[in-house]
């Protein structure tokens, strides 16, 4: 990513012969996600890891989390809460809320992934393995691939992901010893800087910088106005139709 | 009731199956229905993604200005900075994200010495 345009692009790159095998599509999947996605989950879900610790709730719940929740802001959510004694409903309201930024997440990945012939047990197993972090790597490399090779492709990345995620939550929960507070500021901020230069990269039209400026101003300005977990998915929604509304103009007019 | 009148057993397990991952995974069951009408290179799919976009980068603006635990510590024009810092290197190193994630790294942990 970056350095050398990802060797998994097209069909048509020197070493990627179209023919290649299911098996060949997830390695190659799951090979791009140790390139660095990889490194970014395991950094994420140490921090997770010690958290579920601080907890006090088994290594194998925590694990049930990682496994089962799959999407990190609601395992800091849950365990968070778990750790401040709050109500269950009330946890399984706010974890709710923050999942709500899975839905566009997985219907704008779904129409790639899912052919003619998949079957609802393929697509169940599918949507559970859309997170931010495999979506950010995919939504804009699926395209460039033909159909037969997506859905493999994308179950290596998850499952690289899946991997590196569940041995960080076990590395976390036991060595959770006091990290010094420059290495666990460190830890929380490779979230965002990862994410932001990812949405970067996955920009090709005037719509994704628009969309993703919105997002960033708008956060701060809707915050004080409505509750929280309803103001990231406002931020999405008026963020998004405007950067879309706005491409669309463009387009009209011809100056695109 | 709380997480901890649930203990013992197998009743965390179910605990975090009923309040933690039931409620996340509604919203993904329900795109399945959702994205059943749409297909490739649709406006509407083209909206979609506009507004995941936005909503990430609405929770990158989240973290920065509202962060958690250590990251708190730092002040939050260094937090930007590290930021700020991160892009400019992925920008001057052609596009790399490896480069932004070690630069920003570099920058935050810096801070966190420098305003402790």
């Amino acid at each position: 990513m970056g350095l050398a345009p990802g060797p998994v692009m097209t069909a048509s790159s020197p070493n990627m012969p179209p023919d290649r095998t299911r098996l060949g599509w997830f390695a190659a999947g799951f090979l791009h996600a140790a390139r660095l996605p990889m490194f970014v989950m395991a950094l994420t879900f140490l921090g997770i890891g010690s958290l579920a610790r601080e907890a006090g709730v088994s290594l194998g719940v925590a694990l049930t989390g990682t496994l089962l929740i799959w999407a990190g802001p609601a395992q800091v959510i849950f365990l968070g809460a778990v750790l401040g004694g709050v109500p269950l409903m009330a946890i399984a309201l706010s974890v709710s809320l923050s999942s709500v930024r899975l839905l566009p997440m997985c219907v704008s990945l779904l129409p790639l992934l899912r052919g003619p012939k998949t079957s609802l047990l393929t697509t169940l197993y599918t949507t559970h393995q859309i997170a931010v972090t495999g979506w950010a790597e995919s939504i804009r490399r699926l395209p460039n691939m033909e159909p037969q090779a997506r859905l493999p492709w994308f179950m290596g990345l998850v499952h690289g992901l899946y991997l590196s995620a569940t041995l960080a939550t076990v590395a976390g929960y036991l060595l959770s010893a006091n990290l010094p507070r420059e290495l666990a500021a460190g830890l929380l901020f490779v979230t965002p800087i990862y994410f932001i230069a990812a949405l970067v990269r996955n920009v090709r039209e005037p719509a994704d910088w628009l969309a993703l400026a919105f997002g960033l101003v708008l956060t701060p300005a809707l915050k004080p106005l409505v509750g929280a977990g309803f103001d990231l998915l406002l931020v999405g929604l008026v963020g998004g139709t405007l950067a879309w509304a706005i491409q669309r103009g463009l387009k009209r007019r011809g100056m695109r | 009731m709380t997480f901890d009148q649930w203990s013992g057993g197998l009743w965390p397990y179910l605990a975090v199956i009923m309040f933690g991952f039931l409620p996340s995974e509604f919203w993904r069951t329900l795109s399945i229905f959702l994205a059943r009408e749409i297909d490739e290179g649709s406006p509407l799919l083209e909206w979609v993604r506009a507004v995941s976009t936005a909503l990430l980068a609405g929770v990158v603006a989240n973290i920065l200005l509202t962060p958690s635990g250590a990251l708190a510590s730092v002040p939050l024009a260094a937090r930007l900075g590290a930021m700020g810092f991160g892009l400019a290197v992925y920008f001057a190193l052609r596009r790399s994200v490896i480069a932004a994630v070690v630069a920003g790294e570099a920058a935050i942990i810096a801070a966190a010495y420098y305003f402790h």
